[in-house]
């Protein structure tokens, strides 16, 4: 077995490197575009035109576009029937293996909320209809949740056992967090982990249905946000043992230094309004890391930009921290669900990698009850060294994790 | 790592309680099949339902509009506590994690939910539904019931997702800020899966399943849950552990596999990593699909002498429930030395079958081995002292 079973093992605290990452989200495929769009602080949410919008009262989602997603199928039939899921997940491992080819995982860690759903709306629909059902097989194939994890780990010819998370919008870093540990503790050498979601009418209609999405401007932390609008992506991190991966000359590009989880068991799609979960996560992780809330220079918040989440978060953060700069680049692509904690994770990466401040763009006031540093409209340089990144999720379910730069 | 079984829970179409459902299967019992059918037209299939007195009993205000899936679960859950005599308080409860096992989660809801809006647009779609849809909603309620604030984990994956989860629970338990792992994996019926299923000609029209038969004729679906509350070993070596008393040797992290032919390729690598030569009996995921051809393969190159048994013609594959199922299983067989009758299966099968009840007085080690449905692959090793 490729993870260490000894009963007698000690218990280690190994340093956890990232040694490589790929993503697709609307700000851009790969890590070089995306980084152009952070730096930008491009808007990238778009009318929505894969199903009907006709009757919701959000129009717009932060999505990838498919031309952008046909450049990256595999040929052929197999191709063809692939989830749009599978095709963000290929090229997000793509673009891993490519910078680490000699990167063997043990274990892969995804997080995901919907796996292939839109897969099974058409099904639904077209037995609604009595429809020409031909397709079905293929549509109930690619609709479990670990189907886009296996395609792609074999089109990048790894077959690493995979643990699909699914803990609502907490499910990206949570898979992170999890592997950290993993490697931390000594029992796994390499984990990939990250998340990836992509937009389906259901989640849609569904988070409309709960008035949580915007007809206007995602604008987290805003006095006058009014809600948040959809995201999709893929998100893959590289995890190694530090010290492993300096010993074959693997690039280190940042840390991950801490992870911490809690439940609060308020109600199933809102925070307890105190923020006691929010914060209990992120002391978690700072107690992971061995870090105090002083040494935190940047947090990239979950801010979905509802007034209550982002209300609770903010007090969350008020609470812990002093004047730390906060953004939430959902403001940007989107809410992408499963994938968010991963592709957020990715631009706290870069972020560390270039020393700024990603930005929370369309804010044009603070609100008065939230005493935040929020990083308004606009990429900033800066000296960064520790990050924060939270994620929140349906049934009350809330991760940090914390990354440092590097340097050898 | 060694982790102890504390208590066990089992909610299941032959009952619940672990102790009664046992007892059934040794007497050769199976779930009656009732017959579900479909919205659009004249199909329908038989199932393995949950009977609804197992319930009865279980309310609790934060399942009020729960749907089936998660009533199980926190039945299931609930039982393994009280079977360990674990009443989590302030100062336990914060070295509790809960794990989730799920393959098709809340079914009944996100049909419904999807329904309204197709039927009659998005305005219709339901606000009170739609939190009921996500993967984790079951999960919540039983943290929310537990009161569990740190740790709350929901896995997806196909019928290999429980045994994953207890690997899962091993990797979480390695943090010392751990005692306790509750996992839970739970599972509910709707026309729409038989639908699914029927298509991929996985499913049999009306019971028996035959298990390792030679024809596929496929598998009966059924529900319930299943769950295990995992203790950390005390300081000291797993073979100190009590008289009687389970422990989980190695949870295998298990594989995947491209296609259905390669899966006896797959099973043959997790057996060989879990065999340590003295493998008494395995617990296996044989439904009357494709699964049982490979499992056989595997096994009679792996463990030719182990007794096999799988539970399935009598309680029907009940998928993301299905590998807390055969955990169970495996370890009243071990507790009570014997094993039910596999019904229904071949005399001619090649495999070490019990086609009776069947006394195994010296077992100490077994094997629980999962194929799952869609690419997914686990197993464990499983001891008792």
């Amino acid at each position: 077995m490729a993870q260490s079973s000894n009963p007698n093992e000690k218990k280690v605290s190994a340093r956890v490197a990232v040694v490589a990452a790929g993503v697709v989200s609307p700000l851009g495929v790969g890590l070089t575009e995306t980084v152009d769009s952070l730096r930008k602080a491009r808007d990238c949410v778009t009318r929505v035109t894969r199903f009907s919008v006709a009757q919701c009262r959000c129009k717009t989602a932060g999505q990838v576009p498919d031309d952008r997603l046909l450049a990256g199928k595999e040929e052929g039939r197999r191709g063809h029937r692939l989830h749009r899921a599978s095709h963000m997940m290929i090229q997000a491992f793509k673009e891993v293996l490519t910078q680490e080819p000699q990167f063997k995982p043990e274990l892969t860690v995804i997080g995901t909320t919907s796996g292939g759903m839109s897969y099974g709306e058409h099904y639904y629909r077209s037995l609604r209809r009595a429809e020409e059902l031909r397709h079905a097989p293929t549509w109930i194939a690619n609709y479990p949740a670990q189907k886009p994890v296996i395609d792609a780990e074999e089109a990048v010819g790894i077959s690493a056992p995979c643990q699909v998370i699914a803990n609502a919008c907490a499910s990206g870093t949570n898979a992170i967090g999890h592997a950290f540990e993993c490697v931390r503790s000594g029992r796994y050498r390499r984990i990939l982990a990250g998340g990836y979601d992509a937009v389906s009418e259901m989640v849609f209609v569904g988070f409309d249905s709960l008035q949580a999405s915007t007809p206007e401007k995602c604008r987290p932390f805003d006095r006058h946000r009014t809600g948040m609008v959809l995201g999709e992506g893929a998100a893959i991190l590289a995890l190694e043992n530090l010290e492993l991966a300096q010993e074959r000359g693997a690039p280190v590009l940042a840390e991950i230094i801490g992870y911490g989880i809690s439940t609060d068991n308020f109600h199933i799609t809102q925070p307890n309004p105190s923020g006691v979960g929010p914060r209990q996560a992120m002391e978690r992780a700072l107690q992971s890391a061995q870090v105090s809330a002083n040494e935190v220079d940047y947090i990239n918040a979950h801010g979905t930009a509802t007034v209550f989440n982002d209300a609770a978060e903010g007090k969350a953060i008020s609470g812990l921290f002093n004047g730390v700069p906060v953004s939430s680049t959902k403001s940007m692509m989107g809410h992408s669900l499963g994938a968010a904690g991963a592709v957020e994770a990715i631009f706290c990466l870069l972020a560390l990698q270039h020393q700024f401040l990603p930005s929370n763009i369309n804010f044009t006031a603070s609100d008065d009850d939230l005493d935040l540093n929020i990083v308004a409209n606009e990429t900033r340089p800066t000296v960064l060294r520790i990050v924060l990144s939270n994620s929140f999720g349906f049934g009350g379910t809330n991760a940090s994790i914390l990354m440092r730069s590097f340097k050898a | 790592m060694s982790l102890a079984i504390a208590g066990m829970g089992w909610v299941t179409p032959l009952g619940s309680g672990v102790d009664s459902v046992w007892e059934r299967l040794l007497y050769g019992d199976e779930a009656s099949a009732t017959t579900i059918s479909e919205e659009f037209n004249d199909r329908s299939y038989n199932v393995f339902r949950v009977p609804e007195s197992v319930l009865k009993g279980a309310a609790h205000p934060r399942l009020r509009r729960a749907s089936a899936i998660s009533r199980f679960a926190a039945a299931a859950g609930l039982d393994a506590l009280n079977a360990a005599g674990l009443k989590l308080d302030s100062q336990n409860v914060e070295r509790t994690a809960l794990i989730f096992a799920i393959s098709n989660g809340g079914v009944i809801y996100t049909k419904r939910f999807y329904r309204d809006i197709v039927n009659e647009g998005a305005q219709s779609a339901s606000p009170l539904l739609f939190p009921e849809t996500v993967f984790n909603a079951p999960a919540s309620h039983l943290a929310a019931i537990l009161g569990i604030s740190g740790a709350t984990y929901t896995l997806v994956g196909d019928g290999a997702v429980g045994l994953l989860a207890i690997k899962m629970a091993e990797d979480l338990m390695a943090n010392e800020a751990l005692d306790h792992c509750l996992v839970v994996g739970t599972e509910e019926i709707d026309w729409l899966l038989c639908d699914a299923y029927q298509r991929w000609r996985l499913l049999c029209r009306a019971p028996p399943i035959e298990p390792f038969g030679k024809h596929k004729r496929g598998m009966i679906l059924s529900e319930g849950a299943g769950a295990i509350l995992l203790a950390r070993l005390p300081r000291r070596s797993a073979a100190e552990a009590g008289e009687g008393s389970f422990t989980i040797e190695c949870a295998h992290p298990g594989g995947y596999f491209s296609r259905r032919a390669e899966a006896e390729e797959t099973l043959k690598r997790i057996l060989r990593d879990l065999d340590q030569g003295e493998i008494d009996l395995v617990i296996a995921s044989a439904n009357g699909t494709f699964v049982d051809q490979a499992e056989c393969g595997a096994l009679r190159a792996v463990v030719p002498n182990a007794f096999v048994y799988t539970a399935k013609p009598a309680l029907g594959e009940s998928v993301g429930a299905a590998g807390l199922w055969q955990i169970i299983l495996a370890a009243q067989a071990l507790r009570s030395a014997e094993l039910p009758p596999v019904l229904h299966a071949g005399s001619a099968v090649s495999l070490r079958l019990p086609l009776s009840r069947t006394p195994i007085a010296r077992a100490r080690h077994a094997i629980v081995l999962s194929c799952g449905l869609n690419q997914q692959a686990a197993g464990l090793r499983l001891a008792i002292r």
